[in-house]
């Protein structure tokens, strides 16, 4: 397991641009996600359904106009959520609210921070703004999670500010077989850069970080933790308990789960037992006793018929 | 005879891997094989442990799954009946208060063993958390008496005691609240003595900040050597 995070996130990881000067330090941002760990993050699109998760045990709630279920269905172009759905659910529950901004969209992230929303999600689940740049996201007082597909995009984004990861995996299926195609890769690329750093130090580091288009210095730190040096969570696809819990075996800190539990039978039922299976997801006895009775889950697309353009994870880089 | 102390840390949701890390850290540092750490994620674990800490994390979260099974009663009877030592950071503080203000709606399930009532979520959002210097007096056994630094997380601070002559106050964050922003600060309650941020009942203890978040074991060490001190109980 590499869910030891220990001090690694205390400091700012070196690459970090300091020309603006943020109110908030690195540590306070990456801070409230190593307290997010072990919890579940749910999509919310109204107050009613915030509260839900909050009487579930969710540990935060991302607030949306559209689950990705229904942005991969209704097509057109996503964008941030209209302020008053965020306000709204920030009155409604007590458990931190983050909100999405569009790939690259400072604007969208500068409102967010006006909003005062506790974390901004950059996500490929909306549609790209900028396709040259990602946020600059270390000028923010406000946090931000960033998607990746593998230790290069994770760790270009944590260059650029991101105080937490998570995978992209394919949001709006219900087929979690991207995600753990993701943290799979993370891991055996992390695996990769210990292996590098202890046959040959830092000159076989920096072959590596030329070869992933990363910061050789954060690489080094990420070899050391043997793990990234922020916390990271499962995203995109998770359904299940029995999934979640998959997530957490592979190495995840926590999970969100978008469309697989508002899309489902009975949310408020499923939202706890995945709640549960993150906590106890090395214990099949709970897992088996949470995954019983749920109803139906949501009706899932299977990723091997997505055209390419249709897989959102392909946005970013 | 050496006889063990279990240590557990309630591994529910949170950061206690950061408080197991300090832990062994200290364990190291007092040079003593009196400890055993385990996570504790059921009754049964709980009761093999003479000592408890519950780290920072959503309290909601924390309680509405020890609620889930025999836990959550079991944590009551740990603190209250038994009176085993717990320490409880941020969330844990919540967990351990007799009353909270601004839960959610519908009110949320404590463990309780410390007579004050906490303000969740005292200074605000996430964009109000900070860092700040504080003098811990009882530190001044060890030999380190620097200020501690303290990482406040959308942190709740204990806006009244409700036993004055049970409760001991341990450390107080001074002109916070004065500081901050108009209409930014869900504060009920200011003063000029500052805010209440960390606090003792007998061997039940509460901070609101998070001493897992930094790389610095003195409060561990010093809460470690008190449990060797009292035998454990």
């Amino acid at each position: 397991m590499t869910n030891d995070i220990s001090t690694g996130a205390a400091s700012a990881p070196a690459t970090t641009t300091t020309d603006a000067k943020p109110t908030s330090t690195f540590a306070l941002k990456a801070g409230l996600a190593q307290m997010l760990k072990g919890g579940v993050i749910m999509d919310v699109i109204n107050p009613e359904q915030a509260r839900i998760a909050e009487d579930a045990g969710a540990c935060a709630v991302m607030a949306l106009e559209r689950v990705p279920a229904d942005i991969r269905a209704q097509g057109g172009v996503a964008r941030m959520s209209d302020p008053n759905i965020i306000k709204d659910i920030q009155a409604a529950v007590t458990i931190p609210v983050m909100a999405k901004a569009r790939i690259g969209h400072d604007v969208e992230c500068q409102i967010l921070e006006a909003l005062g929303v506790d974390y901004i999600d950059e996500s490929e689940v909306l549609t790209p703004a900028d396709d040259e740049s990602h946020v600059e996201k270390s000028v923010f007082s406000v946090p931000f999670v960033c998607g990746c597909r593998d230790l290069g995009e994770a760790l270009r984004r944590i260059a650029e500010g991101a105080a937490m990861i998570r995978t992209k995996g394919e949001a709006g299926t219900g087929d979690v077989v991207e995600a753990v195609r993701h943290i799979k890769t993370v891991n055996r690329q992390i695996a990769q850069a210990k292996a590098a750093l202890a046959e040959g130090g830092v000159v076989r580091v920096r072959e590596l970080a030329r070869k992933l288009e990363v910061d050789a210095e954060l690489l080094r730190q990420t070899a050391e933790l043997g793990r990234l040096p922020v916390v990271n969570f499962a995203a995109g696809g998770v359904a299940t308990p029995a999934d979640a819990a998959f997530m957490m075996q592979l190495g995840c800190d926590g999970v969100f789960v978008g469309s697989g539990i508002f899309k489902s039978g009975d949310p408020a039922k499923r939202a706890k037992a995945i709640v549960q299976a993150v906590t106890h997801y090395k214990d099949a006895k709970v897992l088996a006793e949470c995954s019983t009775g749920l109803g139906e889950a949501m009706v899932g697309i299977n990723c091997d018929g997505l055209r390419g353009e249709e897989k959102l994870a392909r946005r970013g880089w | 005879m050496t006889v063990t102390i279990t240590v557990g840390v309630l591994a529910l949701q949170g950061g206690f891997h950061e408080h197991l890390t300090l832990l062994r850290r200290a364990v190291s540092q007092l040079a003593t094989t009196k400890f055993e750490l385990v996570e504790v994620r059921t009754s049964q674990q709980l009761a093999q442990c003479d000592a408890l800490i519950i780290p920072g994390g959503e309290s909601t979260t924390m309680s509405l799954v020890a609620g889930q099974t025999d836990l959550l009663e079991k944590l009551r009877d740990f603190v209250k009946v038994q009176k085993k030592p717990t320490w409880g950071t941020c969330a844990g503080l919540i967990m351990l208060s007799n009353a909270a203000n601004s839960t959610k709606v519908g009110g949320q399930e404590l463990i309780g063993g410390l007579s004050v009532r906490v303000h969740r979520n005292h200074f605000g959002r996430q964009i109000e958390s900070f860092e700040a210097n504080l003098d811990l007096p009882f530190l001044s056994e060890t030999t380190d008496r620097s200020p501690f630094h303290a990482v406040f997380i959308r942190a709740p601070v204990v806006e009244e005691v409700l036993a004055p002559q049970a409760v001991q106050v341990l450390a107080k964050l001074p002109g916070r609240v004065d500081r901050m922003k108009t209409g930014v600060s869900q504060a009920t309650t200011k003063g000029d003595s500052g805010d209440i941020v960390a606090v003792r009942e007998g061997n039940v203890l509460g901070m609101s900040f998070h001493p897992e978040l930094t790389a610095d074991a003195r409060i561990h060490v010093w809460w470690l050597s008190e449990l060797l001190k009292g035998g454990a109980s």
